[in-house]
């Protein structure tokens, strides 16, 4: 299976690709072009960076991709990568693909950024691998128009906030699976599994 | 809920993970992605590796270090130690790194860390402030603890985060190496003062010093090293103490 993870600059991608890795038959490959970054048969959106700076990369690819993923391709996006998938931050300029509608916010809470390991209620996302504590590192995340998209929810202060969200071939989690050790590097591999095959 | 953290501590020196007394006497404790990895294994929270090489040769060694282990440890990896610009912390971050703590060059530029934070985003800002008491309050050293500066602690906390750090990293030169508890005054007086995760370090003998470090001085995560490599305690035994007091604490069972 091919996997590609689309490379927007800043950041550590070194896990994730290794994360993909550990799933049987996965070719890992990294790709700084949005347009070229959809010939694949999964695609990655990582989650290192500031909205505006990927939002400026991913702009000259934007229709390509976004039709790509209308038409089924499997897409696993992570933290700002699941920011991506929605319609615009009040982190930053531009535009996100907007698969998802909605835009991506401040948390609401005194201690910003969320640093470290929190828990994913409700989560309905995979039947291989269940969520339970995960590990965030983020001052932002998405508000959902539509609720029946929300496939796990974190509470962080007062905030409840969508963890994951899955429509169709497309799931985004506001977590770092590749930094919740064992269990994150499962719910990878159960993507790959379910969702991508 | 967030959940309270247990970070493992590795100073790393010419690829080797060493330990020694106020960096004297320095003895070889063993490979640091092998123990990076035991570490996860056993429950630690997030791994920081502290390079504490004189040598830009040694530096050079260290970011190769940092791939080697991203590529197998799939928990936080935070790297600090002669951290000077911004494209310092973009070429860690690129190796494997997820956050870099600053230290020595935020005191003599704090713009460096609003730099880091606009490139790279706060999350992975760490600053780290070298605090010992000094009257009623406490002095910012530089340096490894060496250098007094003209900075108050907790004042510096505030400004560090005011521009830019996601995290303060905050180490008791007094308690360091004394195994008799962090310095939860100071600890305290930190986490009150800032609305990021404050980490208490230097000082912990035993699970009891995390405990009171989590609870007493206000601290989101507890920085251990020594006691875990002279085997004194586990981080199963202490995370097991934690979550009996009613903390937050991340199963890994």
């Amino acid at each position: 299976m091919r996997v590609t993870l689309f490379d927007y600059g800043a950041g550590n991608i070194h896990s994730l690709a290794k994360a993909l890795a550990t799933a049987e038959g996965v070719d890992v490959r990294v790709e700084v072009d949005p347009a070229r970054a959809v010939d694949t048969e999964v695609l990655v959106l990582p989650g290192v960076g500031a909205f505006g700076a990927a939002a400026a990369r991913l702009a000259p690819g934007r229709e390509v991709m976004r039709s790509a993923l209308e038409r089924g391709l499997p897409c696993l996006g992570i933290c700002l990568g699941m920011q991506l998938l929605f319609d615009s931050s009040d982190e930053g300029e531009g535009q996100g693909l907007g698969y998802f509608p909605g835009r991506v916010t401040r948390l609401a809470a005194r201690r910003v950024p969320q640093i470290g390991w929190n828990q994913v209620d409700e989560d309905s996302t995979l039947s291989g691998a269940k969520l339970d504590t995960v590990y965030y590192a983020h001052s932002f995340v998405c508000r959902a128009e539509d609720a029946s998209v929300v496939t796990g929810w974190t509470t962080h202060e007062e905030d409840r906030f969508p963890a994951v969200v899955r429509r169709g071939r497309v799931v985004g989690v506001q977590f770092h699976p590749e930094k919740s050790s064992s269990s994150g590097v499962a719910f990878v591999r159960a993507f790959l599994r379910e969702v991508a095959s | 809920m967030l959940t309270r953290r247990l970070i493992v501590c590795l100073d790393v020196k010419g690829g080797r993970v060493v330990k020694g007394v106020r960096f004297e006497g320095l003895r070889d404790v063993g490979d640091p992605v092998e123990l990076a990895l035991r570490y996860e294994q056993e429950g630690a929270d997030e791994v920081t590796f502290l390079d504490i090489s004189a040598s830009n040769e040694e530096r050079d060694t260290l970011l190769d270090l940092v791939r080697r282990t991203a590529e197998r440890l799939f928990i936080p990896l935070t790297v600090g130690g002669g951290v000077r610009t911004a494209d310092d912390v973009g070429r860690a971050l690129r190796a494997g790194a997820d956050k870099v703590s600053i230290n020595s060059a935020a005191v003599a530029r704090p713009e460096v860390l609003t730099e880091c934070a606009e490139r790279f985003g706060a999350q992975c800002v760490v600053a780290s402030i070298d605090a010992r008491k000094d009257g009623s309050g406490w002095r910012v050293h530089t340096h490894g603890g060496r250098k007094p500066t003209e900075l108050e602690a907790v004042a510096w906390a505030r400004e560090c985060v005011a521009r830019g750090a996601g995290e303060v990293l905050l180490t008791s030169i007094d308690q360091d190496g004394a195994r008799s508890g962090y310095d939860l005054e100071l600890t305290r007086a930190v986490a009150d003062a800032v609305d990021v995760p404050v980490i208490a370090s230097g000082g912990a003998g035993n699970a009891e010093h995390v405990r009171e470090g989590l609870t007493r001085g206000g601290a989101d995560a507890a920085l251990v090293a020594g006691i875990l490599h002279d085997g004194l305690t586990t981080v199963g035994a202490i995370k097991s103490l934690l979550r009996e007091s009613g903390l937050p604490i991340r199963s890994t069972t």
